[in-house]
């Protein structure tokens, strides 16, 4: 006997209730609040399906094999490649690591550390994002890579669970109808000189276990989603005002960090290349008001041009080759069968600058 | 595992169909030994094995302290002393050490580069080790005996519900419970499931929805901010830590009293704390009693005169600081907690008698008093160093006259609300019990306030984040 002298007697109390009657009153209450919920999110134009998680990534990651060929980059390489097209093109199939709102660098690095990888990397380059020095585009890439990194078995078996019930239910979406982002549609007056991030576009894509991302069709029509989404980029794109006390060093620093990402992704490009992998570095079409802006913060002759030339990687502007001249329907990214017909004519392209 | 993930939902569901459906009690312990040693091996492994060894170490050094000699029990105290705190201080607080020892150094004139060590923290590990050693402290002070069985104890300090994030179980309280199989208890089942609720409700809602992406932006930004962003971000990291410890506490309460098993309450009710001593009544409770009995009492306590009295309980608010993390931020936040505690005694001793102290307007300004201190101590404890500490305070201090405003007015208003129903609810039941306030409820209520808990919940979807105190 071990408890002599401890003598433990505490017994929680338990209030007197109907407790029975009020656990099936419970359920059965929640059961039905969730069915109205589901019936509301599927009346406004949502359907079951998958979200873009980190965790979804980690799977794409850990498909990489060492002669894989591996898609990284922005948004625009997520929505404009078919993957299915693209295996017809290239002989195998892609693994999509392309990432929405992110600055892909860390990715791109991750792979050239990858000691086992000496596949091929295509890689969309928006330069204005590829040189982020810090901020969400960098943060979206390495919380992706640290899921990857540390994700136990737990959250592998949650991750698989998950998966399964967003496939069945509507209202399982972590962009749009989570409770933090119903509450973010409360209309609460700002003050006017607050500095507060741009709302990030609505749902309006949907994504396979494979990552394969296709534009929502409500999307692809001129309607309000449309015209919300591509009201969304030019804040988004528009980098923060750094405020006029922000102190020199620190611009200094953000600076030096812009510029030595030219060396960095020489260095992780010649990493891959030393192993017998190859790269490629693809602009993707852009639109409208967004093709001005990005034409007008990120010329072709500065970023895009530099890079290719430090790099000596082989590029592909989608400018130079009428085919591959889309319209974005909301000017960023292409409707679902644009993206197949783009892909298909990105093959042959994809081949020659593999083969140089 | 994670109680706010889709995995333990369903580990919950088999351990509890299980547990209920075998008939030998024995059988039903051994269920809940491995189902704890899954639930912690499923973040990492191999750390289950350094668990399983420390646990097993102070059983058998529980074994020779209760057989030896009264003159070398002391012997083997030291001994489960020295081996606990040792894997702590080497997992926990090596660099810590390393980086202090080479600044030291650096001091004296001496270059000194330590390599930096590659340990990857066990999670949960001060916690457990809180709860192995405490039957080795309490086996030689004679509070309780030791235990036969082994497997007793291995479940008494990995018992999934609060191995790794509290309340700090002590041994003496959870073995006695080993002996015999839970008596009949009316409506334990659904009294244990509305106390995960709760905790949940807590945990994903208040505090990672409601106020968690508020404090992150706030100690997250890299310049100064406005007076009331920095503010509000203060006003919402307390709101958030509270919610989401005490949402921890609240489910490991009630998944044990689902299994049968009684733990204490680790809060109760602190934002109607008036004073320092109320607030560590009423805050991590099992900690604050673990630091008094094995740590402020064996230094003499308050007996000690009031100079020495004042020194321990700084002294131990400063070990309970490093407790917290391997950062000089966590030791100031525990020497604010202690000085303050220590002037409060002083007070205390000085106003002896004095009735005013009790009248309604004074408790209400010393509550909202401690509340500020409190919220200004966790600056220290929350930012990632101390220029970003400074930098904050003197933001809310009114002191830095640049600064951003980062805050929606919608995020103002969030943080405004939540915190003004938190001290109404935490003042209103602050001389009673969670369980007796609801017995006070009609049954429609209490039944509408568990589906909007449950609704709000689902409305999260999951994609709440780890528990702060894991960290720990």
């Amino acid at each position: 006997m071990h408890s002599s002298t401890s003598n433990f007697d505490f017994q929680r109390t338990i209030p007197e209730l109907p407790w029975r009657g009020l656990l099936l009153a419970t359920l059965l209450l929640t059961a039905i609040g969730t069915a109205a919920w589901e019936i509301r999110a599927r009346s406004m134009g949502y359907a079951p399906g998958l979200n873009d998680t980190s965790d979804l990534w980690a799977d794409r990651r850990e498909a990489v094999q060492p002669d894989s060929i591996v898609i990284v980059g922005d948004s625009r390489a997520l929505f404009d490649l078919d993957l299915d097209t693209l295996e017809q093109g290239l002989g195998k199939r892609p693994v999509q690591l392309a990432l929405v709102g992110s600055c892909a660098y860390p990715i791109f690095e991750n792979l050239a550390n990858d000691e086992t990888f000496h596949g091929t990397v295509i890689t969309s380059i928006i330069p204005g994002v590829w040189m982020v020095p810090g901020g969400p585009p960098l943060e979206n890439s390495k919380k992706a890579l640290k899921r990857y990194h540390t994700r136990t078995v737990a959250q592998k078996a949650g991750h698989h669970l998950g998966m399964w019930l967003e496939e069945h239910l509507a209202f399982m979406r972590q962009d749009d109808l989570t409770l933090d982002q119903l509450l973010k549609r409360v209309a609460v007056p700002n003050r006017a000189d607050s500095y507060l991030p741009p709302r990030l576009p609505p749902y309006f894509s949907t994504i396979a276990r494979d990552r394969d991302t296709k534009m929502a069709e409500a999307c692809v029509r001129p309607g309000p989603l449309q015209d919300r989404v591509k009201q969304g980029w030019i804040p988004l794109f528009t980098p923060p005002k750094f405020p006029d006390y922000t102190p020199k060093e620190v611009l200094e620093e953000m600076a030096q960090a812009t510029e030595a990402r030219f060396s960095e992704t020489a260095a992780a490009v010649n990493k891959i290349r030393a192993r017998g992998g190859k790269v490629v570095f693809v602009r993707f079409p852009h639109s409208g008001d967004l093709k001005k802006f990005e034409d007008a913060g990120t010329p072709r002759a500065g970023i895009w041009t530099r890079l290719l030339a430090e790099t000596k990687v082989p590029g592909i502007y989608y400018e130079d080759f009428p085919e591959l001249i889309f319209d974005c329907p909301e000017w960023s990214h292409l409707s679902g069968p644009d993206a197949v017909e783009f892909t298909k004519r990105l093959g042959p392209h994809l081949k020659t600058a593999l083969d140089k | 595992m994670l109680f706010n993930s889709l995995t333990f939902v369903v580990f919950f569901a088999l351990v509890m169909g299980g547990y209920w459906s075998l008939q030998s009690w024995g059988a039903r312990k051994n269920l809940l030994l491995v189902a704890s040693y899954i639930f912690y091996g499923a973040w990492n492994p191999p750390f289950a094995l350094l668990l399983f060894a420390t646990t097993s170490l102070d059983y058998w050094l529980g074994a020779r302290i209760a057989a030896a000699p009264p003159e070398s029990r002391k012997i083997w105290l030291v001994a489960s002393v020295t081996a606990n705190l040792s894997m702590l201080g080497f997992f926990k607080y090596g660099n810590f050490l390393l980086e202090n020892t080479k600044w030291l150094l650096a001091q004296a004139g001496v270059a000194y580069s330590p390599p930096h060590l590659d340990v990857f923290l066990p999670i949960g590990i001060s916690f457990y080790t809180f709860h192995s050693l405490s039957y080795t402290l309490d086996v030689y002070r004679g509070a309780t005996q030791p235990t036969r069985s082994l497997r007793d104890f291995l479940l008494a300090v990995s018992f999934f519900p609060q191995l790794v994030a509290g309340p700090i179980v002590r041994a003496a309280d959870f073995l006695p419970q080993c002996d015999a199989p839970p008596t009949p208890l009316k409506n334990r089942l659904q009294w244990g499931l509305f106390l995960m609720s709760l905790g949940m409700f807590q945990k994903v809602v208040l505090a990672d929805t409601l106020l968690a992406p508020i404090s992150d932006s706030v100690f997250g930004h890299p310049s100064p901010v406005l007076t009331l962003d920095a503010w509000t971000g203060v006003i919402a990291f307390s709101g958030q830590i509270f919610f989401d410890f005490s949402g921890y506490s609240t489910c490991a309460i009630g998944a044990a009293l689902c299994l049968g098993f009684h733990l204490k309450d680790n809060f109760l009710f602190p934002f109607a704390a008036v004073g320092f001593s109320d607030f560590w009544r009423r805050w991590h409770i099992s900690l604050s009693t673990f630091l008094r009995d094995y740590l402020y009492f064996p230094l003499g306590g308050s007996r000690v005169g009031a100079v020495r009295a004042a020194f321990n309980l700084v002294l131990v608010m400063f070990l309970g600081g490093l407790w917290h993390g391997a950062a000089w931020t966590f030791v100031v936040w525990g020497l604010i907690h202690g000085i303050c505690l220590a002037v409060e005694h002083v007070f205390r001793g000085l106003t002896k008698g004095a009735t005013w102290k009790e009248t309604l307007p004074v408790k209400l300004a010393l509550c909202l008093l401690t509340y500020l201190i409190v919220c200004i101590a966790w600056v220290f404890f929350r930012a990632s160093s101390f220029p970003a500490a400074g930098m904050l305070l003197g933001a809310m201090a009114g002191k830095i006259p640049v600064g951003q405003a980062i805050l929606s007015g919608r995020e103002i208003l969030q943080v405004g609300l939540v915190t003004v129903l938190l001290w109404f609810a935490h003042w209103r039941l602050r001389d009673t019990s969670l369980e007796a306030s609801i017995a006070r409820k009609p049954a429609w209520l209490v039944g509408t306030t568990w589906t909007l808990m449950l609704g709000a919940i689902i409305l999260t979807q999951g994609s709440g984040n780890a528990f702060i105190y894991f960290q720990f």
